[in-house]
């Protein structure tokens, strides 16, 4: 077509901007990695100590945790979303009074900001003056105390990213469903297929792409949740929801042991980048290509 | 150089994706090494050498 | 698609905005309470009188003003820059035959991926040290923050973006060209009004992304850029945190956001269409 040079121009910004913001710190991290560096402790110089945090990090117990629990986080916050996403996109496919209205409601937790949403939800959840655990055992007699059962603190963060994450992946999945073609739905129906098998055979592989798409950028936005974690539970109790991400900011800047951190850091965003590749791959690649 | 092709590998890849995949199987082989072989005695050079190998041939053929 | 009875959909999205809402309605009861009712049983209904002071208080307070000012500078000149940036490389990812376009598409996109805190000490040194003009250092600078937020914004703009560009007939461009258009032409008379809605959500929601960003604020600025969130935390102290005061600010952060949002609700749908089908 044009002259590939063009190209490059219109390219270039965008790879300067993130080269100089996102490559040269990425490399300045891994350079500080192999060194051994806590400028606020006892010997504040920068000693190389080859592969001596990576060491120390594979017996780390405490990032090893973080790790599944971030996983599993991951896990069940972006699955709930997905399925719940889905059931209010086709909820509100459907003709309604007030329809626009509802919808707007719905996506607003999508505005507000991670930090106060975590603070809200400290508030609402905060033993003995927080709403939540009061009804809770004014009406049912539940105990809801997130600073002290492990589990409850995690299903409270996870229930946290759905409430706040939800109203994203219903809106792109409204998008996909309404630039369905209407022809294959209505020859579905005349040759008498139900619900179920319309959903398996044709609502799924035609919003598939969507579908990965969406998920993709919501498991990315959830492995690296800091913000509404480290409001809402501080990483605890123990270390229950301490998250990557959370792990980092408390393991490298209260300890200023630089040189771990960045181990730390290097190791975490090699996981996402890996699992990230993955799917990115194995899933949504090859789709493009064929639609070229 | 930069044309996409089949090797061994399952997908198609440039040379770029090549040498991302050694880096990815090299970063893990070390992790593990450091984690459970190395406790044993052998030394994490050994591991290094075996991916530098593993680079070789997935950059070249894969 | 099926016609269920309206109501019954009208009394579930009746429920579910309850919950939905509830939070926000919390942020706003915590706002007009006085500190000291903060720590009695709590009730859900507001009673009594509500107590405006924290509202007066954040209002009357110069520094949350300046802080106000700056977040809407560097979240706003964040979403332009990004938007515009993110058309650009798109329309080039989109139309041109690069060299391992692809490669590129994926690598950008990496940069989000990143937890914030692995930037947070390179990204802290590189402002404070390197990365200058003279006397000129980025740290503590809007500037500084607009470009930082790139990080996480730019690639969200370009994944956002490639199918839209991408559902754009490359007919509509070689058509111009051979009545011999100008690249920038094609760019802004061709491409760019059909590409309007997606740069539309695009601009929105990266603006949004910025304006709610707070782990970058909070250390790479000390006051002259600092932004609304990081004031929200400087009230959370190890004497005790003033509760009321934080959720006047909140409500105060959240007024902006929902005014930008709501301008484009109308448009989201069209606009957000990464991954969808392609025509």
């Amino acid at each position: 077509m044009q002259s590939k040079f063009l190209g490059w121009a219109l390219l270039a910004p965008t790879l300067l901007i993130l080269a100089l913001f996102g490559v040269v710190p990425f490399i300045y991290v891994l350079f500080v990695s192999f060194h051994q560096w806590n400028p606020f402790g006892a010997n504040p110089d920068m000693l190389f100590n080859w592969a001596g945090n990576y060491r120390k990090l594979v017996f780390d117990a405490q990032f090893l945790a973080s790790l599944g629990v971030t996983a599993a986080f991951v896990f069940f916050a972006v699955l709930s979303e997905l399925v719940l996403g889905y059931a209010l996109a086709q909820a509100l496919m459907r003709d309604f009074p007030g329809k626009a209205f509802f919808r707007t409601i719905h996506t607003l937790p999508l505005i507000m900001a991670p930090i106060i949403v975590g603070s809200v939800w400290k508030l609402m959840t905060t033993p003995s003056i927080g709403i939540i655990p009061n009804i809770l055992s004014n009406w049912l007699g539940y105990d809801l105390n997130i600073g002290q059962s492990a589990w409850q603190a995690f299903a409270t963060t996870v229930i946290m990213d759905i409430w706040h994450w939800t109203p994203l992946v219903t809106l792109t999945l409204i998008a996909a469903l309404v630039s369905l073609p209407a022809d294959p739905f209505e020859q579905a129906q005349i040759d008498g297929a139900n619900r179920r098998q319309i959903f398996w055979h044709i609502t799924l592989p035609m919003i598939r792409p969507a579908i990965l798409a969406t998920v993709f950028i919501r498991m990315m936005d959830a492995m690296r949740t800091v913000d509404e974690v480290l409001m809402l539970t501080g990483g605890g109790p123990g270390s229950a929801t301490r998250y990557v991400g959370v792990h980092i900011f408390k393991e490298v800047f209260p300890r200023t042991n630089y040189g771990y951190g960045s181990a730390v850091s290097v190791i975490v965003l090699y996981l996402t980048i890996v699992v990230c590749w993955l799917m990115y791959v194995g899933l949504i690649a090859p789709r493009n290509k064929g639609k070229g | 150089m930069d044309k996409d092709r089949r090797g061994f590998l399952p997908i198609e890849t440039n040379w770029f994706d090549r040498l991302f995949i050694s880096i990815v199987l090299w970063v893990a082989l070390s992790l593990f090494w450091l984690r459970f072989i190395e406790p044993l005695g052998l030394s994490i050079w050994i591991s290094v050498a075996i991916s530098v190998a593993l680079a070789i041939i997935i950059v070249k053929r894969g | 698609m099926r016609k269920g009875n309206p109501w019954l959909s009208v009394l579930f999205w009746v429920l579910l905005s309850f919950l939905t809402l509830f939070p926000i309605y919390w942020l706003f009861v915590i706002s007009v309470k006085p500190a000291i009712e903060l720590f009695s049983t709590p009730s859900v209904w507001l009673s009594g009188d509500l107590y405006w002071k924290n509202y007066a208080d954040v209002l009357n307070d110069r520094t949350l003003r300046s802080y106000m000012v700056n977040s809407l500078v560097i979240s706003s000149g964040n979403a332009v820059l990004c938007t515009t940036l993110g058309f650009l490389a798109c329309y080039a990812l989109s139309r041109f035959d690069l060299p391992g376009k692809e490669s590129v598409f994926f690598w950008t996109i990496t940069n989000r991926m990143a937890p914030p805190a692995v930037f947070l000490l390179p990204l802290f040194l590189l402002m404070t040290q390197v990365y200058s003009i003279g006397d000129f250092k980025l740290a503590d600078t809007r500037i500084g923050m607009i470009l930082v937020y790139c990080t996480f914004n730019l690639p969200f703009a370009i994944w956002t973006l490639r199918p839209t560009l991408d559902g754009i007939p490359k007919e509509l461009d070689e058509a111009a060209y051979v009545d011999g258009a100008s690249p920038w032409n094609v760019i802004s008379e061709v491409v760019f009004p059909l590409a309007r809605p997606g740069l539309a959500v695009t601009l929105i929601l990266t603006w949004v992304f910025a304006w709610n960003e707070y782990l970058l604020a909070a250390t790479l600025t000390n006051f002259n850029a600092r932004t609304l969130t990081t004031g929200l935390s400087e009230y959370v102290t190890t004497t005790g945190t003033n509760w009321g005061i934080m959720a006047a600010i909140s409500v105060f952060t959240l007024i902006p956001a929902l005014i930008v949002f709501s301008l484009v609700q109308r448009h989201i749908v069209a606009g957000l269409t990464f991954g969808a089908v392609k025509g």
